[in-house]
């Protein structure tokens, strides 16, 4: 095995057993995320609401969480704004998810106030993963 | 029979405006026959007793106690004589009285609560009923007044949100009581469902154009609700053959939470009340637009997946 191979090989042991938490209410998409990641042997939890989403948040500990803008009744706005009030949203590391229309300033606001990232959908598949690995590694 | 006679007869006849006004007084803490009573003499004059029971056709005994109760609520004077006269005192002075009254046995109440309150809770519980709490609780209201009360309540505690659906004609027989007033005092995130144009007075003009969304024609029912914070409801019951408003008021889990994706339904469907056209084209772009990068968004883990498959199915076989 090559040096390269070794790294390669030592990162995605190190990759592993993510806990991951996904708040989106697009169903299609939580399933299909769900099935990649676990094919990537990461942990997946799903919310496909906001105040569901909200509550696993705040009940457990998870490396990452993928939280959608845009849902209906609890968006992920309220989210957010809801681990800000309780003084918890720089605890988590939080990814932003979302296919809404959004201004770079909107986007920098937001990581101002904790969140920890963002990714604009349509993303590659491979990207996004890389993005996750990342940010759970911070 | 006698002109008087005749007039005094037919004044609470049912197509009499008096017996509106009737009607009415009695919302100001007097019974039927005591509003009757009053009315007579203030329209007919001054009368004895028995001239009152007998134009009435109220039996003597009784008619002496109303007009002793009335006597008592100042709506009435005796004239000395033999025998003892009655004349009512006018409309205007006598309404005040009545207000007033009401409002000094409301401060007396209010006065009152504190001390048995404590009084209540010096005595010890006898009994615990822990399943108490999570019973489903109904209770069936009878009344605008009863009906606004509960409202009310359920305004000012809420702490989450309040959904409101129902059309003007629901909710006009609360036009200047506290209702609109603390809806649009609310903390609480507050969505209002309901019909509305423009040529007449909007019961929900004074709340933020946001909060308030028209009910389309399509999705209009006979529904009216009111919920608070995903754990109660008042449900209006609207029965022709009652004159009375009824609701039931319920923190059931299931009938809040039909009610609860009910409203977000049509909600979700309607537009807000000053939005135009353009204004919902546009909006309706944005989230075709929306739709299109998360379509993207699963075709490129589809794909992916797809692909993933494709080599297992391939490698096995191989095999």
């Amino acid at each position: 095995m090559s040096k390269t191979d070794k790294v390669k090989s030592k990162q995605e042991e190190e990759m592993k057993h993510l806990e991951i938490l996904i708040i989106d209410d697009n169903e299609q998409i939580t399933k299909m995320l769900t099935t990649f990641l676990e094919l990537k042997e990461h942990k997946c939890t799903v919310a496909n609401d906001g105040k569901d989403g909200l509550a696993l948040v705040k009940e457990n500990r998870y490396d990452v969480v993928l939280l959608d803008l845009a849902m209906p009744e609890f968006d992920g706005y309220s989210v957010i704004k809801d681990l800000e009030e309780n003084d918890m949203l720089k605890n988590h590391k939080i990814i932003v998810f979302t296919a809404s229309t959004i201004t770079q300033e909107e986007l920098d606001d937001l990581v101002k106030r904790g969140v920890t990232s963002y990714i604009l959908k349509p993303i590659d598949i491979d990207v996004l993963l890389a993005k996750l690995v990342d940010t759970a590694n911070l | 029979m006698t002109i008087t006679e005749t007039v005094e007869e037919g004044m609470f006849q049912t197509e009499n405006p008096i017996h509106e006004l009737n009607r009415m007084l009695v919302r100001y803490d007097l019974t039927p026959n005591q509003a009757k009573v009053y009315l007579f003499l203030s329209k007919i004059g001054v009368k004895t007793a028995s001239e009152i029971s007998k134009a009435l056709k109220i039996p003597r005994t009784e008619t002496y106690h109303l007009l002793s109760t009335l006597q008592q609520k100042g709506i009435i004077f005796s004239v000395f004589g033999k025998p003892t006269k009655f004349n009512a005192v006018g409309l205007e002075e006598s309404l005040e009285i009545l207000i007033n009254n009401e409002k000094n046995r409301i401060n007396e109440l209010e006065l009152g609560k504190s001390s048995l309150i404590k009084l209540w809770n010096i005595i010890p519980k006898y009994g615990e009923n822990e399943d108490e709490s999570q019973d489903n609780k109904f209770q069936s209201l009878q009344g605008r007044n009863s009906i606004l009360v509960k409202l009310e309540q359920m305004i000012k505690e809420s702490k989450e949100n309040i959904l409101v659906l129902g059309t003007e004609a629901d909710f006009k027989r609360f036009y200047f009581t506290e209702f609109t007033k603390l809806l649009n005092n609310t903390k609480s995130e507050l969505r209002i469902l309901t019909d509305h144009s423009s040529d007449k007075q909007h019961i929900f003009e004074s709340i933020l154009p946001k909060k308030v969304k028209k009910i389309e024609d399509k999705n209009r029912e006979d529904f009216c609700f009111i919920i608070k914070d995903d754990s109660e409801v008042i449900f209006f019951i609207s029965d022709n053959k009652v004159k009375e408003m009824l609701a039931v008021w319920t923190d059931s889990k299931a009938f809040v939470t039909t009610l609860r994706s009910l409203f977000s339904l049509m909600w979700k469907k309607s537009h807000h009340v000053n939005e135009t056209d353009a204004e919902s084209l546009l909006g309706s772009e944005i989230t075709y637009e929306h739709r299109l990068r998360e379509i993207e968004q699963e075709k490129r883990i589809l794909n992916y997946l797809q692909e993933h498959f494709q080599v297992l199915e391939n490698t096995r076989g191989r095999n």
